[in-house]
């Protein structure tokens, strides 16, 4: 008699089908990102079937997010190109890639009856001699300001140049780095606001100092304010009514309602010059300011921009210093926030606000242009990615070369720990220094090179004791990456390497996939 | 570089090839339909839009607003068009042209074997020179040249349905952009110009008027004035209609004569507001809309008309800024703040009939802001849309001179002038680069072989006579359309702005660099 187990729907996969099946998920994933990876890599177009909007991107972190993935190992790698994202913010693409590679090796081990646990074992002892050398490798220049300035900018050139800002990579690079560097090594990115108009060019993006508003300006209001005093405000200003479920109010005749209509004016009024008792000169909500109170402010000569939004309210809030308020009977309590000019500007064919002369003078705003919507999006996400990096590096300051020059140095460190090794170990060291020789051959490959050729000569290089080569991906020959000025962060690197062997041994672990039966829900 | 492909053997190329195809493919088609549109003598199309309604256009940017489509590489052309509107305005057919040629190009390429990126990357350098060369060649233009401006605008609407009338509107569109530009500009907000359409007449009826058009029209029905001499124009935000506070509210009716106090106190309270109306001295009242409550009822437009008030309502809540400014009436949002100093001056606000349709004007406005108001006229609405659409045009050609001050010459000429320098300067290149400027070089000579095309010409003919007269140094030498020749183009004074042409170049070069790193499609949720 059988008995079942689990319920109706659940499955469970065991030994070899397991393993298989996680390898299978790993690495088509890895395969999904690979062409995006590096300086010649390729965009994916993502389409939501939803709203058929359409996304053109080479960030790994932004097509894992958005692909449906129904395996439980591809779901792992998503997961550690999420976390990269969101701990440095680049990387995500080569984390995933260089997963799928250990996954590829680990495949082929197994083929060859090498135990899972050997092979996790074997990992180990690669990764741990491949961070070492990186390590070593790793440069410090956080004590000089105009070499680790330099040293900023040419991260953020590597990083830019596998974006879709490639062409204009030392503009943008240059922005990026000013705009870092107005953090004062915090790494709160909210300081920097990015906005996005369709129209223009690429180089026609922007860094400005203070913040933009896209809002407008109230109605008869002055246009244009010095040393403004700024009141940020959550309240309602459409009309004061006591909000009391089912309140209502009976009256005999027209003439009483009038003078209803008219206490409710006087409240809204009485409003108003509590607002203006602060000695404003201007005054921001993030609801609508109706057209009554609204002149009346413009009256007392207060800027009143209505409609600002939450998000806008609270970064106005962060730069300009005030407090938002919703009670006005304290004028004494409440923190008013400061900038020496308001103005509008225009973007394109849009009227924006601008705030320059704040009192958070480390904020700044960087303004995107782009001939079409995916490129101002992409965009974005590109100088996220930079910026990011960038804060990173600000705090970590050591760096490492690119362009393929630090995995074939791991690489190499891994072979070398692979020859003290005894046991079958040795041959799991040997794949994990073959996965990370993947990274440049994906490199290569992407740009259209004869990657073998190159990484046989990358190898030799580095044997020959010329730690510095990488490839160089515009001529597509070996080259020094320090003259190139090819630079990523150490702190990226070590990231990369670290999440990536230690999705690969968890994975490599799993002997059985249990599969709870899904929830019943409707049309999804 | 050289054994750049020995390792294709042992690379499935196969799906990304597939996917860059299908993206050439699409974005080739929409090319196709706004081709035949580019250029003079260009073909209008018809569309007919989901709710039924017709228009007729040749406007690149509305056609392809107006075309549904699905594949993501085609809806990337359509944001490219949208793009160069909001740039320039103008050229939104030119730039989907030069796209769909650009990618023409490198499909080709593509095929030859050579790798996207490489493609990509050096159209991109492409582009950057050939800007180059179209700002070696452009003339600076001073704003007070009134003729380099009305050229620029005329060449501007002789591509649009609205040709034939480009004597009427092209000196339109000048002078309402130079009424708003101060010499340190270096933008123009369009918004500040407001075109009114009225159906009837024809489109010559459409004229710049001193003051301000309203889209409004007078409310007569209580039998209030229509016309006002020394008008003290008020503009109020709040009704005046029977009181309603903001809080639920009930009137208790317990007797009828209880009803006859309610309507002579109701009576009384509107009276009271049109009172306090005139009294400030105003006689032309602006109305904005409510959507509450009624912004005038009947009670009051009598009582508006016996104190003799015009009365324009439905004022839109948005409309409210650009009539502050123009009248310099301030906008009254309570009536007890409804003073005399908020009021607006001018000589007269009227309503006149003109060419069967109602129109108010206010002219001689004491302190008028930098506002300038159009009337455009039309036989019917479909025309008067494209009309609308077309002087659009025409002030952002001019808008385009505000922002960079530079005129080039217009019929194909410059085209084939950066096409000649790209290819000489390909010369001077080794590898695939100098292949891909080649290739970028003859990608451009599609805008006059369409606009030859178009005009009915054998387009190998002309092109090849163009090449040649460029090579013989005429720089200006362009397709003279009307005549069916090649001729100077500066003489017969077909100039555009240089910041249209680099701007379609670069916008078209960066999107097809977009599409040509694609190698992959993704169904996402």
């Amino acid at each position: 008699m059988s008995v079942n187990i689990y319920s109706d729907e659940a499955t469970e996969e065991r030994a070899e089908s397991a393993r298989l099946s996680s390898f299978v998920g790993g690495i088509a994933v890895g395969d999904v990102v690979k062409s995006t990876l590096g300086p010649k890599g390729m965009n994916k177009i993502l389409q939501s079937s939803a709203s058929g909007d359409v996304n053109v991107t080479n960030d790994g972190a932004t097509i894992l997010k958005s692909i449906h993935i129904d395996n439980a190992a591809a779901k792992i790698l998503v997961n550690i190109s999420k976390v990269q994202d969101d701990e440095i913010g680049d990387g995500t693409t080569s984390v995933c890639v260089l997963a799928a590679e250990l996954l590829r090796e680990a495949e082929k081990l197994i083929m060859t009856k090498v135990h899972p646990q050997t092979i996790v074992d074997g990992y180990r002892i690669g990764s741990t001699a491949a961070l070492e050398a990186l390590k070593l490798a790793a440069i410090d220049h956080g004590s000089d300001p105009t070499r680790f300035r330099d040293d900023l900018f040419n991260i953020a050139r590597t990083t830019l140049s596998s974006k879709v800002l490639s062409q204009d990579k030392d503009y943008f690079a240059n922005l990026a780095v000013d705009a870092v560097l107005r953090l004062q090594g915090s790494t709160d990115l909210e300081h920097i606001q990015i906005i996005k108009k369709v129209g223009g060019k690429l180089t026609d993006s922007y860094l400005d100092e203070g913040f933009i508003l896209d809002k407008q300006i109230g109605t008869n209001c002055p246009k244009r304010i010095e040393n403004a005093k700024i009141l940020i405000a959550n309240t309602s200003m459409d009309t004061d009514k006591i909000k009391i479920f089912g309140a209502r109010v009976k009256v005999d005749g027209t003439g009483k309602l009038a003078e209803l209509e008219r206490a409710e004016k006087e409240k809204m009024k009485a409003k108003v010059e509590a607002i203006a008792s602060h000695g404003i000169t201007c005054f921001v909500n993030r609801q609508l300011i109706y057209n009554y109170p609204e002149s009346l402010l413009s009256e007392k000569g207060i800027m009143c921009i209505e409609h600002a939004d939450f998000e806008g309210v609270e970064r106005l809030s962060l730069v300009t210093g005030g407090e938002i308020a919703s009670t006005f009977d304290r004028p004494d309590l409440v923190k008013l926030g400061h900038c020496d000019l308001i103005e509008e500007i225009m973007i394109g064919e849009d009227k924006l606000i601008k705030f320059s002369g704040v009192a958070a003078g480390q904020a700044c705003t960087v303004v995107l242009r782009g001939s079409t919507n995916q490129m101002v999006d992409e965009a974005e996400r590109s100088l996220h990615d930079a910026l990011s990096v960038l804060s990173q590096t600000v705090k970590e300051t050591r760096i490492v070369l690119g362009g393929g020059c630090s995995e074939m140095l791991m690489s190499n460190a891994a072979e070398e720990a692979a020859r003290k090794v005894s046991g079958k170990k040795a041959i799991a060291v040997e794949a994990f220094a073959r996965a990370l020789r993947q990274i440049p051959v994906i490199l290569a490959d992407n740009a259209g090179f004869d990657s073998s050729d190159l990484t046989a000569r990358l190898r030799a290089a580095h044997y020959e004791g010329r730690s510095d080569s990488g490839l160089d991906m515009d001529l597509g020959t070996i080259a020094s990456m320090k003259t190139l000025g090819i630079t990523e962060s150490y702190k990226l690197k070590r990231q990369v390497v670290l999440s990536a062997s230690e999705a690969a041994e968890m994975i490599v672990r799993v002997d059985t996939i249990l599969r709870s039966a899904p929830r019943k829900r409707e049309g999804v | 570089m050289a054994n750049s492909n020995s390792n294709a053997a042992f690379n499935d190329k196969g799906k990304p090839m597939e996917v860059r195809l299908s993206n050439m493919t699409a974005a080739k088609a929409v090319s196709d339909a706004v081709r035949t549109s580019l250029g003079p003598k260009g073909m209008d199309k018809m569309i007919q839009t989901a709710q039924g309604e017709v228009v007729v256009t040749n406007d690149g940017a509305t056609i392809l607003k107006h075309m549904a489509v699905l594949h993501p590489a085609a809806k990337m052309l359509v944001d490219l068009s949208a793009a160069q509107d909001v740039e320039a305005g103008d050229g939104t057919t030119s730039v989907v042209v030069l796209a769909g040629s650009l990618l023409g190009a490198a499909e080709k390429m593509l095929s030859k074997g050579m790798h996207p990126t490489i493609i990509a990357e050096s159209f991109l350098k492409a582009s950057a020179r050939a800007v180059k060369f179209l700002e070696e060649i452009s003339t600076p233009v001073d704003l007070k040249d009134k003729g380099s401006l009305l050229r620029a605008a005329s060449t501007s609407l002789n591509s649009k349905i609205v040709s034939q009338y480009s004597s009427t509107l092209a000196p339109i569109a000048v002078s309402a952009v130079s009424r708003l530009v101060t010499p340190s500009s270096s933008d123009v907000d369009l918004r500040d110009i407001r075109i009114v359409k009225k159906v009837g007449g024809t489109i010559e009826d459409t004229e710049l008027v001193e003051g301000v058009v309203l889209n409004q029209t007078v409310v007569t029905s209580a039998g209030g004035p229509a016309r006002m001499e020394k008008a003290k124009i008020g503009l109020i935000q709040f009704q005046i209609s029977p009181p309603k506070p903001d809080m639920d509210h009930q009137i208790a009716v317990n007797d009828y004569r209880q009803l006859d106090k309610i309507l002579k106190e109701e009576r009384q309270y509107v009276l009271n507001i049109c009172k306090k109306i005139s009294r400030a001295g105003c006689n032309v009242l602006l109305i904005q809309k409510s959507i509450l409550r009624d912004a005038v009822n009947d009670i009051a437009l009598h009582f508006l008309s016996k104190l003799k008030i015009v009365v324009l309502k439905d004022i839109e809540r948005d409309e409210i800024e650009f009539l502050s400014k123009s009248t310099g009436a301030r906008p009254i949002a309570d009536i007890d703040a409804f003073t005399p100093d908020k009021l607006g001056h001018a000589e007269l606000v009227e309503e006149t009939q003109q060419a069967g349709a109602r129109i108010v004007k206010v002219s001689g406005v004491k302190n008028p802001g930098r506002t300038v108001s159009v009337l455009c006229m039309g036989s019917n609405s479909v025309v008067l849309e494209e009309t609308d659409r077309s002087l659009h045009d025409a002030l952002c050609v001019v808008r385009c001179l505000v922002k960079k001050r530079a005129l080039i010459a217009g019929g194909g000429a410059p085209e084939i002038h950066v096409s000649r320098l790209l290819s000489q300067y390909a010369l001077t290149l080794k590898g695939m680069e100098a292949y891909c400027f080649q290739a970028y070089a003859d990608a451009l000579e599609i805008i006059p072989t369409t606009l030859a095309e178009n005009a009915g010409l054998n387009p190998i003919a002309i092109v090849t006579e163009l090449r040649n007269r460029h090579a013989r140094g005429e720089k200006n030498a362009g397709i003279n359309v009307r005549k069916g020749l090649i001729s100077n183009i500066l003489e017969e004074d077909v100039v555009q702005p240089l910041l249209v042409s680099t701007s379609a170049v670069e916008l078209a070069t960066e999107t097809v660099a977009l599409l040509l790193k694609v190698d992959d499609y993704h169904l996402t949720r």
